[in-house]
């Protein structure tokens, strides 16, 4: 049953930042690799399925490895409009690439421009900005968004045109009560770069694993909630078949609560 | 860079031969035909018939079984072949038999990435030896460039366009090749290409012009240099019918406006 009241898919967690949590707002996942961001990331989108549209934006990972891990954990992943950037990126700019460089090593034949006929034309530049905002464009209610990761727009465009990029999904987000999470990997940016993206977000989540003995300790730590920074906390976490869950414990200081 | 001797094709009597063009009358103008392996600049501003001209010139080669290709940069080959089909000189299965062979050239710079505004000098020798490349898979004896102009506005800088237009030269004659290279130009350019650089490397330069005479626009085309012959350099009328291409002097008679 959807929990309409689902911040971020753990129920533990989602009743005490409801009522800090704006209609509208943009999330920060950050994470180590290791940590269970791309899990994560999964169980906030499918926390909303059936109850609003849900977009998942990968950057690395296969579609069909996006689908077994969502039926791996007992998640719909037919109610997330999976949506495989990279392959889209490799597909328009990356295969033409390689195809440039074979033509050029190679020598150009006859056959490589198909005589006379003509074409079309080859794209030479793929826009995973229009991609992505065209599709927050066509939304007209509340939604639900995935980016995993953010990581891959930095490595492709300029740093102020990704900043554009999330300013304009908070804004939708805003405008239209949705709720977007995007996925950053811990201290691989700079300052410049992850001090803004912070500032823009409602929300920021931490995952870290920690080795201890044979296994893995997991904490989850919210370390920044819009005008709360008294909910801010770092929590236990665990990763069973059923996704992340933590131990909820209440925040030492509790000002402020809204009625 | 110093540039090798072009090799110059000759008979055994140590005259140039000739690549008759089949154009009805620019032959005799011509004193026989242009000289074999000639680089030759067809100048003219919109409308005067450059594309026509050369497009019969390559047709006459081919029905002498000459191996043609055309490069073209402007318009697609689809829509060439369209117009060209109202000539009653074009015959399609020169096209299917692969001895009238037209390559768009924009094609050419999407297979090798080079879309964008400005070349580097590693891709104009790139765009060069896929020209010479396409020469020789063809086995042409006659190219025509549709237009040198939008080619040269990628190259853009005079230093690169000389240069290219040096090994262009060069490897086409090597090839055998006699080429004509159209350079649009305005009316009043005073000169024959847009930088000027061109017409100083070609052999041959045929302007092509209009001119008002009592109420007419008339083709003009002129010869104006053709190395390794004697050539008229007077002005004639060139008529666009559809069996062809037609040459006329250009009386002078008549009031004739400019």
């Amino acid at each position: 049953m959807v929990d309409d009241q689902s911040v971020l898919g753990i129920r533990e967690l989602d009743s005490e930042l409801y009522p800090y949590m704006p209609p509208g707002w943009l999330g920060l996942l950050v994470g180590h690799s290791g940590s269970g961001t791309p899990l994560f990331a999964k169980q906030f989108a499918q926390a909303m399925v059936g109850a609003s549209p849900v977009l998942y934006y990968t950057t690395y990972e296969r579609t069909e490895d996006v689908h077994r891990a969502f039926r791996d954990f007992g998640w719909d992943p037919d109610g997330v409009q999976i949506v495989n950037l990279s392959e889209e990126y490799f597909r328009n700019v990356l295969v033409h690439s390689l195809e440039v460089s074979q033509l050029r090593e190679r020598g150009l034949k006859l056959s490589d421009l198909d005589g006379s006929k003509p074409r079309p034309p080859t794209p030479t530049t793929y826009n995973m900005i229009s991609r992505l905002l065209a599709d927050l464009a066509a939304l007209d209610g509340r939604f639900r968004l995935v980016l995993d990761s953010l990581d891959f727009f930095f490595e492709v465009l300029e740093p102020t045109e990704v900043m554009t990029v999330v300013r304009q999904i908070r804004h939708r987000a805003q405008e239209l009560g949705g709720q977007a999470l995007l996925v950053v990997q811990g201290e691989f940016h700079e300052r410049r770069i992850s001090g803004p993206l912070e500032d823009m977000a409602d929300l920021v989540v931490e995952l870290s694993a920690r080795p201890r003995g044979e296994s893995y300790e997991h904490t989850l730590a919210v370390r920044k909630i819009r005008n709360h920074p008294e909910r801010t906390r770092i929590l236990p976490a665990k990763m069973t078949g059923s996704g992340l869950s933590v131990v909820a414990t209440e925040p030492t200081a509790k000002p402020g609560r809204p009625g | 860079m110093a540039t090798a001797a072009r090799p110059e094709p000759a008979d055994a009597g140590g005259i140039r031969e000739r690549c008759v063009t089949g154009i009805e009358g620019l032959d005799n103008i011509l004193g026989g035909g242009i000289p074999r392996g000639n680089l030759v600049l067809v100048a003219g501003s919109v409308g005067t018939g450059k594309t026509t001209l050369c497009l019969e010139f390559l047709v006459r080669g081919a029905e002498k079984g000459e191996r043609t290709l055309f490069l073209s940069v402007t318009e697609a080959s689809a829509k060439l072949i369209e117009n060209l089909s109202t000539f009653e000189f074009f015959r399609q299965d020169l096209v299917s038999s692969g001895a009238l062979v037209f390559v768009d050239v924009p094609q050419i710079y999407d297979r090798l990435g080079l879309n964008h505004e400005e070349l580097t000098v590693e891709e104009i020798d790139l765009l060069l030896k896929s020209f010479l490349d396409l020469v020789k898979e063809v086995g042409a004896q006659r190219v025509i460039v549709d237009s040198l102009t939008s080619v040269c506005y990628r190259i853009r800088r005079d230093e690169r366009i000389r240069d290219f237009m040096l090994k262009l030269s060069q490897g086409l004659a090597a090839l055998g090749c006699t080429t004509l290279l159209v350079s649009e130009i305005g009316q009043s350019a005073g000169r024959y290409s847009l930088h000027g650089v061109e017409e100083a490397i070609v052999d041959g330069v045929i302007l092509l012009g209009n001119a008002r005479r009592q109420g007419d626009i008339l083709r003009i085309l002129q010869v104006v240099k053709m190395r390794g012959t004697s050539h008229s350099r007077a002005q004639y009328v060139m008529e666009l019918t559809p069996i062809g291409l037609l040459m006329a002097p250009h009386l002078k008679g008549g009031r004739q406006e400019t």
